[in-house]
């Protein structure tokens, strides 16, 4: 992937955000899906946290996941 | 030593997704607790045991408060760095004050990986987090953590806010911590790079970390929702693991002696994470992948799959891990120098090292009905199976043939769960 | 990919994004299954909910409903809860746990949604007994309970 593809994507997915116009994204009532215990970035919280502890006391890597956004969109 | 996790888990705050109001509201309505049990199993080596608890309440006005406990039990033996030999060897417990008396001697015998025997480690950890709705698409968080074990103490604390965008299509995080980490090794901090036999010991150490991560959360579609990360942090002071040394040998592969480990006093990682989750009437996939790399010369790539089919009151879910690694541009399996101490950097821990590792498990969860003041429940089981092995291996010495010099490692977890 | 060309593929990409978001809103202008506004209520005041069962603030909302429905349904209160499930099934298994004596009306294709340019989950809509809408919410938290009965109150007051 050569830098003037990489430069057009950055520029699209930034000017959809900002100009609010998504090719991406769901009407506030289609989350059904989205709003399921299984769909949620942290679902298993105390899984990977035990996870992380074995793997960053067996490999030099750790981290990198975290924060919210998806599910419901509710309030 | 176990040193804290990463800077900024995955105990993010849950915010407006929440999980959805229990089968009967009651006097538990708002409250939310998640347990488990773990067990985890290496080959021959370290065994530990680790309950954690997170309890967490949701206030009226949507601010949430959670709390967790974690307790760690290790024991077992735990490789101390050093070579397999075609002699025995005799070894010092980090305890101990020289090799020829007391009761912290061990000793390997021929073709053995040297491993301290009498290793064992307690840890006590506490955290908590508080978010808070700043507006209808603005969210902040405050977290903490604090860890404590015998020679080593840890303290973390880290902020971050998320906004919303398109209809809450969109969210864009960022955060940042800081960790404070205070050692006191058993036997003192040695002198890296020093004589192992001489038991130079100084006082104890500390070392810093600061990391921020950005992110973008994105609904793809109605089944599909995909997060990118990339975080940045940085680790300076005492880097060293105390309790490790590095094989002296000579040319034809003898070990002559040993000496300390010495690593770089400053450590800077950069990741790229993606995380998707996906979902269907019956199935659902988490797949994500992680792509690593540090000023040591560390680079590594992670890459995730979870196949969750989800029936009315259970759920199965086969996972799979796969991972690889570059080694440390100082890692060093052993020393082919007579001449102690070692000037420049060096480490012969197998977790700077070049290996792939392959993680394949399990998971079953099962609801529970409501029971009392008990809202509906979840019990959980889950089994993973690990496993690295080297991918370089370095020209050997004549009188190292045929010995096994990258054992590499196998280890079983497994955790029973509780949660409502 | 020559500069020259990268624009011409950008422009084309964001006339299309454009395009398809305003295609979408024309096409489900369609008729919705089961509610079809609130001109038959002129004369009450109307507190119209839209919800969902995977919605969990709406669980929180529809106890408080069915009180305001207790208390105020006399003095002229009609609240409309729109269901925007797109599974009946889901909707029905919610309304058998919460048995609401209020109405209940079904738009599971999101006509209505679309038409009212729903912003989130739940949204609420207060509209006097002239037919003029008031008051807007979207989202429901306990603590915005007091100041939604205010408003409520306020709105029966008034001929």
């Amino acid at each position: 992937m050569n830098r003037g593809m990489i430069y057009l994507s950055v520029l699209v997915v930034a000017s959809s955000i900002a100009s609010g116009c998504t090719v991406f994204g769901v009407k506030p009532w289609q989350r059904d899906v989205l709003a399921r215990p299984e769909m949620q970035l942290n679902r298993d919280p105390i899984d990977a946290a035990i996870d992380d502890h074995m793997y960053f006391s067996k490999e030099a890597s750790s981290g990198g996941r975290s924060f919210a956004g998806g599910g419901c969109g509710c309030n | 030593m176990v040193a804290s996790c990463a800077l900024l888990s995955a105990t993010a705050a849950r915010g407006q997704t929440g999980r959805a109001a229990p089968g009967g509201a009651g006097l538990l309505e708002d409250w939310s607790l998640d347990s488990a049990l773990a067990y985890y199993h290496e080959d021959g080596r370290v065994q530990a045991v680790e309950p954690v608890v997170d309890v967490s309440k949701v206030f009226a006005d949507g601010e949430a408060l959670s709390v967790n406990f974690t307790f760690d039990a290790l024991s077992g033996a735990s490789p101390n760095g050093a070579l397999t030999s075609r002699i025995a060897q005799t070894f010092a417990s980090p305890s101990g004050k020289s090799l020829t008396a007391g009761r912290h001697i061990y000793t390997i015998a021929p073709g053995q990986l040297p491993a301290d025997p009498n290793y064992s480690d307690g840890r006590v950890a506490v955290g908590a987090n508080w978010s808070v709705p700043l507006t209808r698409v603005t969210q902040a968080s405050l977290g903490g953590k604090l860890s404590y074990e015998d020679d080593f103490y840890s303290a973390t604390v880290n902020a971050s806010i998320a906004h919303d965008f398109n209809d809450k299509n969109t969210t864009l995080s960022f955060g940042i911590s800081n960790e404070f980490d205070a050692l006191s090794p058993i036997g003192g901090a040695p002198v890296p790079g020093s004589n192992y036999a001489s038991f130079e010991k100084t006082g104890g150490k500390t070392k810093d970390g600061v990391g921020a991560l950005l992110g973008v959360t994105q609904v793809m579609t109605r089944r599909w929702l995909t997060e990118f990360n990339l975080s940045l942090d940085r680790f300076k002071g005492y880097e060293n693991d105390p309790y490790k040394i590095t094989s002296v040998i000579d040319s034809a592969g003898n070990t002559t002696g040993y000496v300390y480990e010495s690593r770089p006093d400053q450590r800077t990682r950069k990741s790229a994470f993606w995380d998707n989750r996906v979902g269907w009437d019956t199935l659902s996939v988490a797949g994500s992948a992680r792509y690593m790399s540090d000023d040591w010369g560390v680079r590594s790539d992670t890459a995730q799959l979870h196949l969750r089919w989800s029936l009315a009151e259970r759920y199965i879910e086969p996972t799979v891990r796969w991972y690889r690694q570059t080694a440390a541009d100082f890692y060093k399996p052993w020393i082919t120098s007579t001449a102690a101490p070692v000037s420049g950097y060096e480490s012969s821990d197998s977790r700077l090292g070049a290996f792939h590792a392959l993680t394949y498990g399990v998971k079953y969860a099962e609801k529970l009905s409501p029971y009392r003041f008990l809202p509906s429940s979840e019990f959980n089981l889950r089994v993973e199976y690990y496993q690295q092995t080297f991918s370089e291996r370095l020209a050997m010495p004549q009188a190292l043939q045929g010995l096994d010099l990258y054992p590499g490692l196998k280890a079983i977890l497994v955790q029973a769960g509780w949660r409502f | 990919m020559r500069r020259a060309d990268a624009r011409k593929y950008y422009l084309l990409f964001a006339c299309v994004c454009c395009l398809s978001g305003a295609a979408g809103r024309a096409a489900t202008a369609a008729d919705s299954d089961g509610f079809d506004g609130v001109d038959a209520y002129r004369g009450r005041v109307v507190y119209l909910d839209f919800w969902a069962s995977w919605c969990a603030p709406c669980r929180q909302s529809f106890p408080w409903m069915q009180a305001m429905h207790d208390a105020y349904a006399q003095q002229g209160l009609t609240i409309i809860a729109v269901n925007l499930d797109i599974n009946r099934a889901d909707a029905e298994r919610f309304l058998q746990q919460y048995k609401p004596q209020f109405n209940v009306r079904y738009d599971s294709r999101g006509a209505a949604a679309e038409r009212y340019r729903i912003p989130g989950m739940p949204t609420s809509i207060l509209i006097d007994r002239h037919g003029v809408t008031r008051f807007s919410h979207v989202g429901f938290r306990p603590v915005d309970r007091t100041q939604y009965e205010n408003e409520l109150r306020g709105l029966l007051a008034e001929h």
